[in-house]
């Protein structure tokens, strides 16, 4: 059973750049990623819009090893910035975790 | 010997009779039979020029009976009744023979059997046409007024429709208040206009007019009487009203479901219903607050008391409305406070059609969607003062997460709404999830068995205010199609008393689906009465009947005990 944090959903949610909530789960962007990581990005935004912060941290490496290169963005069928989606990722992660 | 005259057409249908069926054959062994003047074969029997043969032969030949051996009634019955009525025979000298379904395309692998099979049953349908009579159509005048049961969106619709069309129209609600459950309402989707401002349009339109009278706390007592003319007894405030209108529109409505205390923590504060909900949206100004405490995250549990085949909690059916109306009160709570956080646990969203466009912006606005499984209902809690909500997500794989809420919705359906008195008196069939059923759902959706009496909005199944109106729109259709003519004409084939050897059982009205049968005095002596309008011609009564006092038009005794015969004759 994970506890739905409420204010990690709001910390992240609240960056203007953060659009997952567009998200309907239809998988092109993991099915196009050339890295083939299998939990990026649709997972990862789904963890992080319900607020699961253990589970977004515990990939932590998976939201380092993209490349940005944007491929799922332009396969988008609901136009979430998926690329931006995860700088916002990174720097929740490089500041709150890392203390950078 | 016979000394009728009878005519008989045998079809080839293009091939799917005369591919199976010797049709020549059947001719030759039919054209000597007693009555037969003319026997011909003919690739198709529908075509103009065949009718045209046959109008011809009724003439010169001064025929008195006509079968065509040919397809299934239901597709050509009308047209050989057409041909017989224009060449000046009497429709109902007609049979018809379904040599194709019955015959040819059922027994394709062995012909030799067709054939024989199919002259005997032509030959059953011409001992049915030496045996047929003269009918003439029952006529009834009807009379220009209409009742419809119900005062809400529907109800109102139907009425003003008919004012429109010229029919008077009389509307009887049972409540004290018209407008029914959108008159509560205040904005709605997807216009954004408001439910009690539509229904003040609607009624300040009906007030100006003069066809139209409404009456309040008004229940349907009786209804007696046929299409076009049915005397109607109502009890307004106590008193008894009777009326003469040519057909009842029944627009009564839905309830919603409630659900029972302790299901997914109904009765604890804090858990509340979607109506409940949409009413606190309203009565809250400027901050979503409940009991006074303001509300930071909400949780919708979806499909409460629908979609269960178990039968268990509630009712088997989808109640359509409740997704759509579910994301746009998310919208609307968004609206009054943007910064709360809404998860919505569905099993499937059905915002069809351009309801998608009230999903996608609930979305947008950040409500989050969380999809369950049937076998894994979410689970209500209360734990520390605080509600919690267990779901699994089937979108992360099965999580299993835990869910903090101020707010629980119950995404509720709709129910029939129980109208004992009504269903008493009108006797209409209702389905098996207990709505009033139509005839076909999509080829007779506002029609029921009952001829006159048509049903609209969510009366019939669930279903949102637009698509109510677009039903009472429907039926006022049906009912002005019906009353504007002035008359109707019926079919002659309807059970007929002999009055001699009636001897008032009651076995025939016991036996009765349409309530056509009453007991009548007739020179001194009790007998069962027949309200040919009301009468089906299905036979019921007849079976039943231990004196035999019962036939069916067109379909009496000596005449099916004819077709007997002829069909167990040697070959």
């Amino acid at each position: 059973m994970i506890k739905v944090d409420a204010a990690f959903i709001e910390r992240v949610t609240s960056d203007p750049e953060f659009n997952a909530t567009a998200c309907m789960n239809c998988g092109v962007c993991t099915a196009v990623c050339p890295m083939e990581i299998e939990l990026l990005p649709r997972k990862l935004f789904r963890y992080a819009m319900l607020g699961l912060k253990d589970k977004v941290l515990e990939h932590t490496e998976s939201v380092y090893q993209c490349l940005l290169c944007k491929m799922c963005e332009a396969n988008c069928g609901a136009d979430v910035h998926i690329a931006d989606n995860v700088r916002c990722l990174r720097g929740y992660i490089s500041k709150e975790i890392f203390g950078l | 010997m016979s000394d009728r005259r009878i005519g008989v057409y045998i079809c080839h249908c293009g091939g799917n009779i005369s591919d199976y069926v010797a049709v020549e054959r059947v001719r030759e062994a039919v054209e000597h039979e007693e009555g037969v003047v003319v026997a011909k074969t003919t690739m198709f029997a529908c075509s103009d020029a065949s009718q045209e043969e046959m109008i011809e032969d009724i003439r010169e030949q001064k025929l008195d009976g006509m079968v065509v051996a040919s397809c299934s009634p239901t597709l050509h019955l009308l047209t050989f009744r057409g041909v017989a009525e224009r060449a000046g025979l009497n429709p109902y000298r007609y049979v018809q023979v379904n040599l194709r379904e019955q015959c040819s395309w059922a027994h394709t692998d062995l012909p030799q059997e067709a054939t024989e099979k199919a002259v005997h049953l032509v030959k059953a349908g011409i001992a049915k046409a030496r045996l047929s009579q003269s009918l003439e159509k029952i006529r009834i005048e009807t009379v220009p007024r209409a009742l419809v049961v119900g005062a809400g969106v529907a109800g109102l619709r139907a009425a003003l429709a008919l004012s429109d069309l010229g029919i008077s129209v009389f509307v009887a609600e049972k409540s004290e208040r018209v407008g029914g459950w959108l008159g509560e309402f205040g904005d709605t989707y997807p216009h954004g206009r408001s439910g009690s401002g539509l229904v003040d349009e609607l009624l300040k339109d009906l007030e100006q007019r003069e066809n139209v009278q409404i009456y309040t706390e008004a229940e349907l007592v009786s209804k007696s009487g046929s299409v076009g003319d049915f005397t109607v007894e109502l009890r307004v405030k106590g008193e008894p009203i009777t009326l003469n209108v040519g057909s009842i529109i029944v627009a009564t409505g839905f309830t919603p479901y409630q659900p029972e205390e302790g299901e997914y923590g109904y009765g604890e504060d804090g858990v509340v219903t979607l109506p409940e909900f949409v009413r606190l949206l309203e009565q809250c100004d400027g901050q979503l607050t409940y009991q006074g405490r303001p509300v930071k995250q909400v949780a919708y549990i979806y499909c409460v008391g629908s979609r269960d085949q178990s039968g268990e909690r509630g009712h088997p059916y989808c109640s359509r409305y409740c997704c759509n109306a579910a994301v746009h009160a998310s919208s609307l709570a968004h609206e009054l406070s943007p910064e709360i956080h809404q998860f919505h646990l569905y099993r499937d969203m059905r915002t069809y059609g351009k309801f998608e466009l009230l999903y996608m912006n609930a979305r947008k606005q950040g409500a989050l969607f969380v999809r369950f499984n049937e076998e894994a209902l979410p689970e209500v809690s209360r734990n520390d003062g605080r509600l919690h909500v267990k779901v699994k997500d089937m979108l992360t794989a099965g999580e299993e997460l835990d869910i903090e809420a101020d707010l629980v919705v119950l995404v509720t359906g709709m129910e029939p709404r129980p109208n004992e008195t009504l269903n008493d008196a009108l006797k209409l069939p209702v389905g098996l999830d207990g709505f009033f059923k139509e005839i076909h759902p999509k080829l007779r959706p506002v029609e029921t068995v009952i001829d006159g009496v048509f049903i609209a909005g969510a009366a019939q199944a669930p279903r949102n205010s637009a698509e109510s109106a677009a039903s009472a729109l429907a039926a006022a259709a049906k009912t002005a199609a019906l009353l504007k003519k002035g008359y109707v004409e019926l079919e002659p084939l309807v059970a007929m008393v002999d009055a001699e050897a009636c001897a008032w059982c009651g076995e025939c009205l016991e036996a009765c689906p349409y309530s056509a049968v009453s007991q009548a005095s007739r020179d001194g002596k009790e007998i069962a009465e027949i309200n040919t309008a009301v009468c089906k011609g299905c036979g019921a009564c007849v079976p039943v009947c231990p004196r035999d006092a019962l036939q069916v038009k067109g379909y009496e005794d000596q005449q099916v005990r004819a077709m007997i015969e002829a069909l167990g004759s040697a070959r």
